[in-house]
């Protein structure tokens, strides 16, 4: 019988049942998500910010402004894709997020079989992924297509490739509801469902579905996280009595970390 | 009972080794806070578990904070599924006792 199978079966209270709220806590920890939220939200917001500067000063016929506009909006791109995939940024990201855990310390979760090691097809993936956007933004802005369906060509892509991510690395229910929702938005929208916006708002009707339902899952995976974790807790210290922390007569200032 | 291996039948230790069971690895900080030991009576049972050769200890620096991870080996896993095996065949009896 296997292991999943056998804890299907455990009594409540069986230290058996730590392993699968131990698997929950780690699949559910977000926080590394949420850091790398914040630092594309922020940049793609400095990108719009010199993109809306940039027609502004063209409009305006103020040359010079123009110019710095193109140069800052270039500069962020590179920072952003060179953020995206260096080692730097990674090491960063791993930084802050122990930072933000703390006390709480550090587990990693790896899926039987899988690998740390991303697959050149995963990578192919990411790739095709803003090939795949640009086109549909060089298409909305040709006039071909209206842009009310740029959401739904996004999610053609979006939704499969979010669902492929989510398999590859074994992450909890949590992670499911991004592409849930970036799916039933776009069948709303096609339905012609009042739930898009207009006028200056209309970049919102991407930014939103992007970020928005990205944000809800990774706050969803945190607050089962917490849950998780004490429940994990509840289970892991029962049976654990003062004796038991007094054994092996060790003194307090351990030397394991 | 005497076939059940003493290393693990310590309440702690069978809670560490099930812990790092459902995980690839996990640092000190996180069985500090989960189990609720103290840091010397900790690190005293991870000694035990990583002479017992049922964990491995990598040992690291981030910046200058000491930083301790700790995995499961095979023998650790297989170790742990047979002492449940064994505790599970213990209560079995205890449920159907012999005429």
């Amino acid at each position: 019988m296997s292991e999943k199978a056998n804890a299907e079966r455990l009594e409540a209270g069986d230290p058996r049942l730590i392993v699968r709220w131990a698997q929950r806590y780690a699949k559910s920890r977000t926080i590394s998500f949420l850091v790398q939220w914040f630092f594309i939200v922020a940049m793609v917001s400095v990108i719009a910010l010199a993109a809306s500067l940039t027609n502004a000063a063209y409009l305006a016929g103020r040359h010079g402004v123009f110019a710095v506009s193109i140069i800052a909006m270039g500069i962020t791109i590179l920072a952003l894709a060179w953020f995206s995939v260096s080692r730097w940024g990674g090491e960063l990201i791993a930084r802050i997020t122990q930072w933000l855990y703390g006390r709480e310390g550090y587990v990693a979760y790896l899926e039987e079989g899988g690998d740390f090691a991303t697959p050149w097809w995963l990578t192919g993936l990411g790739g095709g992924l803003v090939i795949y956007h640009l086109l549909g933004a060089l298409v909305v802005s040709f006039d071909y297509s209206l842009i009310r369906y740029m959401q739904p060509y996004s999610a053609l892509y979006m939704v499969p490739f979010l669902l492929t991510m989510i398999l590859y690395q074994g992450l909890g229910f949590w992670a499911w509801i991004w592409p849930l929702l970036y799916g039933l938005h776009a069948i709303l929208v096609l339905a012609d469902a009042p739930i898009r916006l207009s006028g200056q708002w209309e970049m919102m009707n991407m930014i939103v579905p992007v970020f928005g339902y990205g944000l809800v899952a990774i706050l969803t995976g945190h607050a089962y996280s917490r849950f998780a974790l004490w429940k994990l807790k509840r289970l892991a210290r029962s049976g654990l009595d003062s004796n038991t922390s007094k054994t092996d007569g060790a003194d307090d200032e351990g030397t394991g970390t | 009972m005497s076939g059940l291996d003493r290393t693990i039948h310590e309440p702690a230790r069978l809670r560490i080794l099930t812990i790092l069971s459902g995980l690839d690895m996990a640092d000190f900080s996180f069985l500090l806070t989960t189990l609720g030991l103290t840091k010397g009576n900790l690190s005293s049972h991870m000694d035990k578990l990583e002479k017992s050769g049922f964990v491995t200890v990598n040992k690291s620096f981030n910046g200058r904070i000491p930083h301790t991870e700790f995995r499961i080996t095979e023998d650790g896993r297989n170790s742990l599924a047979r002492y449940w095996g064994e505790i599970d065949a213990i209560r079995s009896l205890n449920v159907n006792p012999e005429p």
